[in-house]
């Protein structure tokens, strides 16, 4: 198990460092560049000379990738261009909105979903069972904007039951002041999340309930509860774990629609509007987080493998 | 099996019950998010900022990237008072000097003696505002030009040759050469704000020596850029409370939630009756719009124009508004003092020996069908623009020339220019030329026959105004056989490529950024930053000497004709193909607030002035 780890996390830094080549080149191979972004259509030639200096953007790319890694190395994520502020400030005003709300409705997601997709497992193919595959796939096939301003008009302007926007102010502080106004965002995003994890637990639940195991369990008298809980469902959650490893990037990179529909600026905003301003300390900052995330979620996920299913052995 | 598994549906249900009871319990502990507004309730007013806008510098001297309007509109002249104060009380755009804190600058004869008289202002930690205070700004402005996103070379403060304060209210510059007072007035003196002498410091404790030396400006700037830096202390750092303007930071969040209460120590015309004065950040403007619609917690806000219910009536004025779907409120569209264009690269070595044909541009402009544009994608809310000076709002520098437009909408006049100058049009095809030369009736210079008037253009993607008046005008164009191939971009693509160039490389045709040009902090719009021969944003190096000509008099010579020389010469050369201008926003705003309308054409706010009506 130490010898996995230790070679994955090699492979995780190779991977993390190859992304922020690849980021890095990328982004300095956009027309316009940041100073013109940065400084819009009234700037001068000589002003933007003079930002590239400030800046350090005159000078060859690898000597400013290698700055950029150095100053990495020293937790320090640079200042962004536009917001007047250190990255490692802004994500760390950003970072705890985007956690607490993707994994409230990751949670949401999975509450809902597990127990959904064994029930229509079980009851295939009966009434219950297309209902909640037509309500899946609408979920599925509608876009997030959509369900958000759908929510948000039927349950805030018309019923009124729930605010407009999620919690305002710094941290999370105010969502746990103001849980009712996270509501409408978690449920939104969760939307989504249910409709995919329900087919996939579905899926899953149809295949094991067939196999060999569970029938000999049945003839060795279990009973249909213990059946489904003990042996079928700890089978049927690996591509459950595979989905919720691969959703840990997501929790910190951000929901840019939802957040965008909600008022609720966090991580993945503050990187869309990196994009557009061509902000490239905050753009590399978040992709370096996000990166990390990834590398982390898709280790944990082997990890719960292993744990769930004896048959997998990390250190093969 | 069957009765085991019909506990999975119970559960669910349990879960569903367990959520709906959290959320009627919290519902009953903490309130609608937002209602606290409640403006009138509270005597305070709320203000919507601009979709993913947030001040984010306090200190009045700012590079160009932080000169948008949310740090000088939205925060720093609430607080800090410019010498001179623009957008009068009629919402013009002239010099207001009621709300200046300087009366107006006297000339010598020669023109070269400025003197201005302070008036009696003080800043909250009870010091009065000096010339001194000017002096300081001015020091800072000389020692760190290349910091000032207003500074142009050869300007201000290059042409100051000498200080003088002969008592504490008065400052008597020397100028290298005679300005037009209202060029001077506006251009140049209408970027000073004077600074606390609390602000000359080197550190806490430490004073500073820029207010009597620009030696010293060096060690100030850094420690001042510093604070700038440091958001989360902007409403507790004491440097930042010292105030001449109306209102001081009560709280500041740096993701843009902005409180702020009376000054009581303001000396200006109108004291704040509000108790306090809030500004919100919005992440979209569909964020703000439901908000808005709430009707809880904005005072005032804007409405996105496609969340319209209708189009204003056709021939009402620009101030006038439509329909109106938000009950409760009042819309009045807001209009910057600006103008809109996209430019020609008129170096490009292809196209632009036609861009240089002023009968090509006369043609193209008379495709470009104003009134439809602004009646099709912005529901009625725009203004024209004819030439350099904005038509609104009113000044006494718009002409008659310019504002009769003296290139109106008209096909027939588009190809008469064309088949008047050796072109063979066709229309909906490819129009050529037919008659190669430099003489009268033929192409014009580096136009080969058989030429096709074909080319690109790039436009800002983000904005449906500029996506539906470039496919308009790729539409009324064809009909003349001009061929526009469109293509959208982002802003920062299109700003990037529109640069002033030379060569073989110089490759891009027309890019049209949505734009235009606001004239704001150079109040008085003279055409040097634009339309002069080299200057730095005349991007599609148009030149013309004689224009050239007119725009150095306009900035030498005083008074409206100098102006309208230059304005009716550029409305004629059309150095720029003239876009629709569009509203900044459609301000709604709160029944029984007064005191919001008339908007300044700066975007500048005076909250002091808002007061609930009884």
């Amino acid at each position: 198990m130490i010898r996995f780890l230790l070679r994955r996390s090699l492979q995780a830094v190779v991977v993390v460092l190859v992304v922020t080549v690849d980021v890095f080149v990328l982004l300095h191979q956009l027309p316009g560049g940041p100073a013109r972004a940065v400084l819009g259509a009234r700037a001068t030639p000589s002003q933007v000379a003079f930002f590239n200096h400030q800046n350090g953007l005159d000078r060859p790319l690898v000597a400013q990738y290698f700055t950029t890694l150095g100053h990495w190395a020293g937790g320090n994520f640079g200042f962004s261009y536009t917001l007047n502020q250190s990255v490692g400030s802004l994500m760390m005003q950003r970072l705890p909105k985007t956690l607490v709300l993707n994994l409230l409705a990751l949670l949401l997601t999975i509450v809902v979903a597990v127990p959904l997709g064994i029930y229509q497992a079980v009851r295939r193919n009966k009434a219950f069972d297309y209902l909640a595959t037509g309500v899946s796939f609408v979920l599925y096939a509608a876009p997030v904007f959509f369900l958000g301003v759908v929510m948000l008009v039927f349950f805030s302007q018309e019923l009124n039951l729930f605010p407009p926007e999620a919690p305002q102010g710094d941290g999370v502080g105010p969502i746990f002041a103001e849980p009712r106004a996270m509501v409408l965002p978690v449920v939104t995003l969760a939307f989504l999340g249910i409709a995919g994890f329900s087919r996939y637990m579905r899926s899953s639940v149809l295949d094991n309930i067939n196999q060999d195991y569970v029938r000999t369990a049945r003839a060795k008298g279990c009973s249909s509860g213990r059946v489904l809980t003990r042996h079928v469902l700890r089978n049927a959650m690996i591509p459950i774990v595979t989905l919720i490893g691969l959703s840990l990037p997501t929790l910190f990179a951000g929901a840019l629609v939802t957040e965008s529909i909600f008022n609720f600026p966090g991580m993945g905003l503050l990187f869309w509007q990196a994009a557009q301003d061509s902000d490239y300390p905050v753009e590399l900052g978040v992709v370096l987080v996000t990166a990390v995330a990834t590398v982390i979620g898709t280790l944990l996920a082997d990890i719960c493998y292993a744990v769930i299913d004896p048959r997998v052995r990390l250190g093969a | 099996m069957g009765r085991r598994c019909m506990k999975l549906p119970r559960l669910c249900a349990a879960v569903v019950l367990v959520i709906a009871v959290l959320s009627a319990c919290s519902a009953r502990g903490a309130g609608v998010a937002g209602t606290g507004g409640a403006g009138k309730a509270t005597n305070t007013a709320t203000f919507a900022l601009p979709a993913a806008v947030t001040p984010n510098w306090i200190w009045p001297f700012a590079a160009v990237q932080d000169m948008g309007v949310q740090n000088i509109a939205f925060l720093q002249q609430l607080m800090y008072r410019p010498l001179y104060w623009f957008g009068d009380s009629n919402g013009g755009p002239a010099v207001n000097s009621s709300l200046s804190i300087a009366q107006l600058p006297t000339f010598s004869p020669d023109g070269k003696t400025v003197t201005i008289k302070l008036k009696p202002y003080t800043w909250s930690n009870g010091e009065e505002v000096t010339a001194q205070d000017v002096v300081f700004w001015m020091n800072m402005e000389k020692a760190e030009k290349q910091n000032d996103g207003a500074y142009v070379p050869g300007q201000f403060p290059d042409n100051i040759t000498s200080v003088r304060t002969p008592d504490a209210s008065t400052i008597v510059l020397t100028t290298s050469e005679a300005y037009s007072q209202q060029w001077f007035t506006y251009n140049e003196l209408g970027q000073i704000t004077p600074m606390p002498t609390a602000w000359d410091v080197t550190g806490p404790g430490h004073a500073g020596t820029c207010a009597t030396s620009t030696a010293g400006c060096a060690a100030v700037f850094s420690y001042l850029t510093a604070q700038a830096k440091d958001l989360p202390h902007y409403a507790t750092n004491p440097l930042w409370q010292v105030v001449d303007g109306p209102w001081k930071l009560k709280s500041f969040n740096s993701d843009g939630h902005v409180t702020f209460v009376p000054n009581l120590s303001y000396a200006g015309p109108v004291k704040p009756t509000l108790a306090q004065f809030n500004e919100t950040p919005y992440t979209s403007e569909a964020a703000e719009f439901n908000v808005l619609r709430g009707g809880k917690a904005i005072d005032v806000g804007y409405i996105p124009p496609q969340d319209l219910s209708g189009p204003k009536p056709a021939g009402a004025a620009p101030a006038a508004a439509g329909p109106n779907p938000i009950s409760g409120y009042t819309l009045a569209p807001e209009y910057l003092y600006s103008i809109n264009f996209f430019p020609l690269n008129y170096n490009n070595p292809q196209v632009g020996p036609i861009f240089k044909q002023l009968y090509f541009r006369q043609a193209l402009q008379s495709v470009v069908d104003q009134n439809a544009i602004i009646h099709a994608a912005s529901a009625g809310y725009g203004v024209p623009t004819n030439g350099p000076i904005p038509l609104y709002p009113a000044s006494d520098l718009i002409s008659s020339l310019e504002k009769a437009n003296p290139y109106p909408f008209s096909l027939s006049a588009a190809s008469d220019y064309l088949t008047s100058n050796g072109w063979k049009v066709v229309p909906n095809g490819t129009t050529t030329c037919v008659r190669p030369g430099t003489g009268a009736g033929e192409c014009g210079a580096g136009i080969a026959a058989g030429r096709a008037l074909t080319f690109d253009l790039q436009y800002y993607s983000g904005q449906q105004t500029v996506a539906t008046a470039m496919a308009s005008l790729k539409s009324n164009a064809a009909q003349v056989g001009i061929t526009l191939n469109i293509s959208g971009a982002p802003f920062n693509t299109l700003t990037g490529t529109a640069v002033p160039c030379h060569g073989s490389g110089c490759t891009w045709q027309m890019e049209n950024w949505g734009g235009g040009w606001n004239f704001a902090p150079d109040y008085y719009p003279t055409g040097e930053t634009l339309f002069l021969t080299g200057a730095g944003v005349n991007v599609g190096s148009y030149s013309n000497p004689a224009i050239d000509k007119l725009i150095q008099a306009t900035n030498h010579d005083s008074g409206t004709a100098v102006m309208q020389a230059y304005e009716d010469a550029l409305a004629r050369d059309l150095p720029v193909i003239w876009q629709p201008d569009y509203p900044y926003q459609l301000t709604e705003i709160a029944g029984g607030l007064k005191g919001v309308t008339p908007q300044n054409p700066f975007a500048t706010l005076t909250p002091e002035n808002w007061r609930w009506s009884k």
